[in-house]
């Protein structure tokens, strides 16, 4: 049999270890730093860009896409060659994949704490920038695929199944999610408005989750377990069964981070009973991880790869086990806008995402440099710092999360809620907060310790770059195959433009159900005649508000429960976020809901005055409170350049603004200013009307208000 | 890079076992050295699978053919809202026969004011009563009386011109008078860090 001669070229993988490591130091300490200007306020000291709202989305961006980005690249340019008997099929797409990424995430790194920002959880990239990710992903997608077509081997292994999987749902997803139109070169409104952008949103930020998070982290378990432990895939079917149920399944369960919004029964109930269904497809990946060890316990013991990996595994079945339980809406109710969540995606992002991402290096490091790891010691200590730092991270939150949810509900005997402040629910959680950055600050310094390692094993070894290898050419293989059960599945392995296909479709029907006929059919929003779009002042503060990332800690979703109605009046309707390009529902309290912020009738409300009072100094008002100042909305210029374009904008996604009203936007803000500007002035505040400020204020006074406008006195009066 | 496989030996029937576990490797699945074991599904596996698909089928049933009310949203918060209603006139029956509207100097209900003062008043008000964006509650000026009735309906009804919220469903009677009596009991007369300008008529 005639032998060809090929070569795998590690340089990749070694970046993309880089990456890694710099983009996780980076992104985890930013999360650090949220976690104690939590604890802190004036932490940021009056500095836009370094406020929790700003740098919020730049660690849940960087750990997603730069860390465990970065990771997935790692292990796909590591493995695919190897599983496939070939090499990558173009340096050069490699070479742009990888620099094209490392730009991409500066580019974030420069554009979200300056406040460029979509608004959308995990998409929050403006337009430019989504253009790049789609054009690298697409240029990956070239280097992977043809990868797959130069292969000398016949079928392809479940890690490809998952990175196929991964490949095509990242696709679908990002496009959809990140449909707008531009109104400037930095900023858009998304072509979706209120639930249905949130419809669109959740079933992306869910699937983010699946074939971001998870796909490819599976991908990367099945080669890389059974590599470091040298043994067997424990089951061939259950791979099978649990790939196709899991992708199929997956893409259903978005809606389930809309439980008791204004979003109908029926997505919802899609959600849940997929949700359900998910546990078991999910488990069946971290049974074959777990199993596969099978045989091999005594080297877990010893090897830090090992255990990384088993906590890694272990940790996905816990937080798999946890989703499904939170899609119920019983427990939904309870643990949806509290810190049960945080704790929930980080059991995942730091147990699944870290521990497996670690391990992957330990192990693949001193092969890439031909040399042993420096220091086993101190990657056990790695270890134990990591996992500790996990459950001080969690198991607080879970407590904080708990307290606060049953604090919101609670009634005295008298029929009045008992914690009629939300602050008050937030001081008693405070303790929890102390803990959690302690133990973020424990699995921080693992992560140190992990790079030193790493870098101190580089510094020894001598990098290999090329690796000789040689096999048959693929028409020449001699297939030695036995008849087991499932052989259809086999001739599918074998016919990777189908696979993928049917990949395509399994992932396709999910979303489709769910999003088309709330578009189509007119009864799943209805319409209220009281709901008008915002004016042009309005719509800028909104503007501000987006920016800021206000939405991060205060919602606009009133949830239709007694407690909710009480604290923040008629719960939300889905006909009233209709003009919302995007939806500002949010999907964490840590300060109270907006929703209704502008109804004079109702306990939240604010004057303008106290509003101003607040923004520039939150801890005058209320010592215990924990949002931080900002100073420079009070200070800023209100940048009315773009009105006109950013109406005209929301005339062609459908809102109904006057013919040529575009032209009379800036008079009529500047009207509008001036009345908000005499009354804060009445009020003893020295203030100019063009001052960002005011736009903020007469966004916050038009919340809620639409569908009380005939129940109350208009506050301006 | 292929890995050393000496844990597996030849069955006599042909297959190859995997003799750490004895299961049964299926031939020719072999990438970049990664074996595949031939073993089924565990039976635990399949039947929470199975029962999490009947779980699914039945709460589609309940749901979309016989509509059953704890899973319809609107049903369900109209029932506890119901539920609330009714008792909720005992409650305010009960509150209705026992209350006087009377200044209260008594320590123990003084301390609970000041704690509604703290958490609720002071966010506009200030916590030494020094006003900021409500008035001073420390001088003499008032805009809607002086008195603890005065007060009391302030308090219970608010002045929404002014953005002075109503309190009525917020706090009980009870809440409301020790607040109204902690400012004119405690807060009326001191000194605040930076008293807010006299506002309204000056009461001696």
């Amino acid at each position: 049999m005639e032998l060809e001669k090929f070569t795998y070229d590690n340089k990749l993988a070694k970046y993309f270890i880089y990456a890694t490591i710099t983009w996780g130091i980076i992104a985890l300490l930013v999360g650090l730093t949220a976690a104690f200007e939590l604890i802190f306020p004036s932490l940021n000291g009056g500095i836009p860009w370094f406020t929790f709202s700003r740098i919020r989305p730049v660690h849940t961006n960087g750990a997603i896409f730069a860390f465990v980005g970065n990771a997935i690249f790692t292990a796909v340019y590591y493995s695919t060659p190897r599983l496939l008997k070939t090499p990558m099929f173009s340096k050069t797409l490699g070479a742009i994949h990888f620099w094209g990424w490392q730009l991409i995430i500066v580019a974030a790194v420069f554009t979200l704490p300056l406040g460029y920002t979509q608004s959308k959880e995990y998409a929050e990239l403006i337009w430019p920038i989504d253009i790049a990710v789609v054009v690298v992903w697409v240029i990956f997608g070239i280097n992977f695929f043809g990868t797959i077509l130069n292969r000398r081997i016949k079928h392809i292994y479940v890690s490809i199944w998952f990175y196929i999987a991964t490949w095509v749902t990242v696709a679908v997803l990002y496009i959809v999610n990140n449909l707008q139109l531009p109104t400037s070169f930095l900023h858009s409104y998304p072509i979706y408005a209120g639930i249905q952008d949130a419809l669109v949103q959740w079933w992306y930020g869910h699937n983010a989750v699946a074939f971001f998070l998870t796909t490819p982290f599976l991908g990367l378990m099945y080669y890389f377990i059974p590599k470091a432990a040298n043994r067997p895939i424990y089951s061939y079917k259950l791979s099978i069964i649990h790939f196709w149920a899991l992708i199929f399944i997956y893409i259903w369960a978005g809606p389930h981070h809309l439980l008791y919004s204004s979003l109908p029964d029926w997505v919802q109930a899609l959600g849940i009973v997929f949700s359900i269904m998910l546990l078991a497809p999910s488990w069946g990946g971290m049974l074959n991880g777990l199993l596969t060890l099978r045989g091999a316990w005594d080297k877990v013991r010893e090897d830090p790869t090992l255990k990384m990996f088993v906590v890694g595994v272990t940790a996905y079945g816990m937080a798999t086990f946890e989703g499904p339980l939170l899609s119920l809406k019983t427990v939904n109710a309870l643990s949806h806008f509290t810190d049960w969540t945080i704790a929930h995606v980080h059991i995942g992002t730091l147990g699944w995402n870290g521990m497996l991402t670690f391990g992957m290096i330990y192990w693949l490091t001193p092969r890439l440099f031909n040399t042993k790891l420096y220091s086993k010691a101190l990657a056990n200590t790695h270890f134990w710092l990591a996992t500790l730092g996990m459950l001080f991270f969690s198991i607080p939150l879970y407590f904080a999360g708990f307290t606060q949810s049953l604090m919101w509900k609670q009634f005295t005997q008298e029929g009045y809620l008992a914690y009629p402040n939300f602050l008050e629910t937030v001081t008693q959680i405070m303790p929890m907060y102390y803990l959690r950055a302690f133990g973020g600050s424990l699995y921080y310094t693992g992560v140190i310790l992990f790079a030193v390692n790493i870098w101190k094993t580089v510094r020894v070894g001598k990098f290999v770059r090329y690796e000789e290898f040689s096999a048959p050419a693929l028409e020449k293989v001699p297939v030695i195959e036995e008849k087991i059960a499932w052989g259809w599945h086999r001739k599918l392995e074998g016919n990777v433009a189908k696979f993928t296909i049917f990949a395509l479709i399994a992932v396709l029907i999910g979303g489709l159900v769910e999003i088309v006929p709330m578009y189509l059919v007119k009864s799943n929003v209805e319409t209220i005649s009281a709901v008008k779009p915002y004016t042009p002042l309005e719509l800028e503060g909104r503007d501000i508000y987006v920016r800021e990332g206000c939405y991060l800690c205060h919602s606009q979703m009133i949830r239709p429960f007694r407690s909710e109605v009480e604290r923040y009046g008629e719960y939300s309707k889905a006909g009233e976020s209709v003009y919302d390009h995007p939806f500002q529902f949010g999907s964490k309290r840590t300060g109270p809901d907006l929703a209704r912020e502008g109804v004079s009738s109702l306990p939240n409300y604010k004057p303008d005055s106290w509003h101003y009072n607040h923004m520039l100094d939150p801890q005058k008002m209320n010592a215990e409170s924990i949002m931080p100042p900002y100073p420079w909305i009070i200070n800023n210029n209100l940048d009315v350049s773009h009105t006109a374009s950013k109406i005209n904008v929301m005339i062609k996604l459908g809102v109904p603004y006057p013919k040529d009203y575009a032209s009379k936007a800036v008079k009529d803000l500047n009207t509008q200013a001036h009345k908000i500007g005499e009354n804060l002035r009445s009020a003893g505040i020295k203030v100019d009307d063009n001052k960002e400020i005011i736009a903020l204020i007469a966004y916050l006074q038009r919340l809620g208000t639409d569908i009380y406008k005939d129940r109350e006195l208009n506050n301006n009066d | 890079m292929t890995t050393e496989n000496k844990n597996i030996r030849n069955h006599q029937d042909g297959y190859e076992i995997d003799t750490l576990t004895n299961d049964r490797l299926i031939k020719g699945h072999d990438y970049d050295g990664i074996r595949e074991l031939d073993n089924d599904l565990p039976s635990w596996w399949k039947w929470l699978f199975y029962l999490s698909i009947v779980f699914a089928i039945i709460y589609s049933v309940r749901l979309f053919v016989f509509k059953s009310p704890d899973l319809i949203q609107a049903d369900e918060y109209n029932n506890e809202m119901a539920d609330f209603k009714k008792n909720k006139s005992k409650i305010n029956a009960n509150q209705a026969a026992s209350f006087e509207v009377k200044l209260l100097t008594g320590d123990a209900s003084l301390t609970k004011g000041q704690d509604t003062w703290t958490k609720i008043c002071a966010a506009c008000h200030l916590a030494d009563g020094g006003g900021l964006v409500g008035p001073n509650m420390t001088d003499n000026y008032w805009i809607n009386g002086n008195t603890v009735q005065d007060l009391y309906n302030v308090v219970t009804n608010g002045v929404i011109q002014k953005g002075m919220l109503s309190y009525k469903d917020q706090l009980s009677n009870e809440k409301r008078l020790q607040v109204v009596s902690y400012i004119l009991v405690k807060l009326h007369g001191t000194t605040p860090a930076n008293p807010k300008a006299p506002q309204g008529k000056k009461y001696e």
